[in-house]
């Protein structure tokens, strides 16, 4: 798999490298990795599920 | 400024809509369209979940005099239900005498193989893709439409080619009405004017105590300032515009300094509401550009003043008096019923579960929202009978499905979310809907001549929903589905971190479970034949052998292939397999959209505590004639036989049913 650099600003690196210890990710560029996918995921999950649940909702069957 | 008519409306395709070449009577009265005047007359009377065991038990202790004098005086007996027992399944398979197979509704939620997207499976909305864009406003050029997907031709379109009268009240799975001449109006399935089955709007400022993600509803911050509480209410989406935003009506509501009690000013209403009051239907327009509006209908309860504020808004729904999409036959039948009684709900089931089951309704303000509905629909079914003259009647009550899902908790006691002090107050509100379905029976027994066959129905009957079945961690755990990453499970869903190469099946909808099968699924590694056959029939055999850990019973009863228990031209659309899971079980809340939390078992906590989406053994539904059931063990599949069969037409080849009587 390929890998590419990001720039970040360096007190928000410092801050992940002190949470991704804290939170005992094995990386910096794990814990990363992880918050990107989460954040990637919910705006995938977006249009249509947010559409099919919105129709559903209003009858009760699913939450 | 005009109004959108349908026409527009559905060529923005705003929210759905279906074009149907619908009369164009200008009378007030419309007419029947049959002119026959049939020898045998039918009244059917559909009463969603009335359970054969508590209607037994109630009648046998006098208190529904109406049904125990059909009982005696005809016959009862318990109705064949659907594969899967869901509403939509249930009633195509009344309407159109097939089973699934035959009008391809298999579930409230249908899948799309080459993505796994869950699909709505009731009705499909097309917008427009030719438009003009002009600055920021875009005009469409050619229509929208929406589609009705349940196949098969209903009954009253074959008493239609005889020339037969039929008026079909708010019969589900029939949104957009499927086209005839007959005088029908749209039940379970239409929506609000936002496209959705009800999203209420409720305004309060301490919205921290409603959670964010509230189903069926949106939740505003307000605040009161000097006395005064400025807000918008939203409607439908405006393809008018490039940015496609909601469109709203701001509202300002003016509260008393020292009375309960509020004025609300919205467009040219102004109306003063008592706390715990609600208000009489308003009609609003939604501006869409200078020269379009929408016209849609809400009502406004004002639940609390002080210490907090808290104002809920109905989903705002369709005006029947000015139908910006498809709700009757002819357009102007829903006119005509406005005409007379005022504005009414339309929106396919207006009892606003989600309003109760997330604490913005109580149990009391629920049951005062319920009774409207009831009043409504019980005038306009009186209004139906005394002109009822020929042909075929059929009118349809929800509260009795309503009511069951969401106040069996409080008559079973083994249930998680058992109150007993609310069960003291609010533990006979089953009985009590059994107790009006009888009053309307005892209304059209009154009406009945010699010549008149009474049929009632329910589609299903309930069972509690005690438990609940995660069916995708059912399947991760049995190794049919393999996971990207193991440490998201749970996190999202519609499969977003499955590893669809390892994957064996999957489940989406209520009831449904798919093979990943190769060819028909996008990246399916299943072969059809051979493989998948052992595949399923492993899958079953194992889902019914499976043990809920707390209880020790089985909450699958049946795992139905769908190739063994349906027939007709769409069984290739079926689920593979089709759980029907035993009494007090159901599937989970968030395993229909795919989601896969950590346990395969869960307590079931919420207020909706009673359900139908069991094996259709647990909870048959019932049948009651004034005339002789010759069937043993009749379904829902048999009566549009039986009723084509009292008009003297043969059954099309089509329905698998035969004749009751």
């Amino acid at each position: 798999m390929g890998k590419a650099k990001v720039k970040i600003e360096k007190d928000l690196l410092d801050k992940v490298k002190k949470y991704a210890e804290m939170s005992g990710y094995s990386s910096p560029e794990e814990f990363i990795t992880h918050c990107l996918e989460k954040e990637i995921t919910k705006l995938e999950e977006s249009d249509s599920e947010e559409e099919i649940k919105k129709k559903l909702k209003g009858l009760g069957y699913i939450s | 400024m005009s109004k959108i008519n349908r026409r527009d409306f559905l060529k923005l395709g705003i929210t759905t809509g279906s074009i149907l070449a619908l009369g164009n009577s200008k009378d007030l009265v419309t007419k029947v369209f049959g002119q026959t005047d049939t020898p045998k007359k039918i009244i059917i009377l559909g009463l969603d979940g009335l359970d054969p065991n508590l209607l037994k038990l109630w009648m046998d202790a006098g208190k529904l005099p109406a049904f125990s004098r059909l009982r005696s005086e005809g016959s009862f007996s318990h109705l064949r239900t659907s594969i899967p027992p869901q509403s939509p399944v249930a009633w195509s398979n009344f309407i159109t005498g097939t089973n699934p197979g035959g009008h391809g509704i298999f579930d409230f939620i249908h899948r799309d193989p080459e993505n796994y997207m869950a699909i709505f499976s009731a009705s499909k909305t097309s917008e427009t893709t030719k438009t003009l864009s002009i600055g920021n406003v875009v005009l469409p050029i050619s229509g929208g439409k929406v589609e009705n997907l349940r196949k098969g031709k209903a009954f009253w379109q074959i008493l239609e080619d005889y020339d037969i009268p039929a008026t079909v009240f708010k019969i589900p799975s029939n949104y957009p009405p499927s086209p005839t001449k007959q005088r029908t109006i749209s039940g379970m399935g239409t929506p609000d004017i936002r496209g959705t089955y009800g999203i209420f709007n409720y305004y309060t400022t301490e919205p921290a105590k409603i959670n964010e993600d509230i189903g069926g509803g949106k939740i505003h911050e307000v605040y009161v300032i000097g006395n005064m509480v400025e807000s918008k209410l939203p409607g439908p989406i405006n393809s008018f515009k490039k940015d496609r935003p909601d469109s709203s009506i701001d509202f300002r509501v003016y509260i008393d300094p020292v009375n309960p009690i509020a004025k609300i000013v919205i467009q040219d209403h102004e109306f003063i509401l008592k706390e715990g009051e609600w208000s009489s239907w308003k009609k609003l327009n939604f501006k869409m550009i200078p020269t379009q509006s929408a016209s849609g209908i809400c009502m406004f309860y004002l639940k609390q003043i002080r210490p907090e504020f808290k104002l809920y808004v109905s989903p705002v729904n369709i005006n029947p008096g000015d139908a910006i999409l498809p709700i009757s036959t002819p357009k102007s039948y829903s006119e005509e019923l406005e005409k007379i009684f005022g504005h009414f709900y339309t929106q396919g089931l207006p009892a606003d579960t989600s309003a109760l089951d997330n604490g913005v309704l109580d149990d009391g303000e629920f049951l005062k929202q319920d009774d409207i509905v009831l009043k409504e629909r019980l005038q306009m079914f009186e209004y139906e009978l005394a002109r009822f003259d020929s042909g075929l009647l059929f009118y349809y009550l929800s509260s009795s499905d309503q009511r069951q899902h969401m106040f069996w908790r409080l008559i079973d006691k083994e249930h998680p979310n058992f109150d007993p002090l609310l069960a003291s107050k609010y533990g006979n509100t089953i009985e009590n809907i059994y107790i009006e379905s009888d009053k309307i029976l005892d209304k059209a027994i009154q009406k009945a001549d010699k010549n008149t066959i009474i049929m009632v129905l329910s589609d299903h009957g309930f069972s509690p929903f005690r438990r609940s079945f995660n069916l995708n961690t059912w399947l991760k755990e049995y190794a049919y589905h393999s996971l990207i990453n193991e440490w998201r499970q749970g996190e999202s869903s519609l499969f977003l971190n499955t590893d669809w190469s390892k994957t064996k099946a999957y489940a989406l909808g209520l009831n449904g479970l798919y093979i990943n099968q190769k060819g028909r699924e996008a990246q399916g590694i299943v072969s059809d034949g051979a493989e998948k056959e052992m595949l399923v029939r492993e899958i079953a055999r194992k889902l019914e052998n499976f043990k809920d850990p707390k209880t020790g019973d089985k909450p699958v009863l049946r795992a139905f292939i769908s190739k063994d228990v349906y027939k007709g031209p769409y069984v290739k659309d079926a689920p593979d397999i089709i759980l029907g899971f035993n009494y007090g079980y159901r599937i989970s809340w968030v395993s229909p959209l795919g989601r896969m939390p950590k346990n395969i078992m869960e307590d079931n906590t919420e207020k909706w505590s009673g359900d139908h989406c069991m094996a259709p053994e647990v909870i048959p539904g019932i049948l009651l004639m004034n005339r002789k059931i010759k069937s043993d063990f009749p379904a829902l599949y048999d009566l549009a036989p039986t009723i084509l069969k009292i008009f003297g037409i043969k059954k099309p080849p089509e329905m698998i049913g035969n004749p009751v009587i």
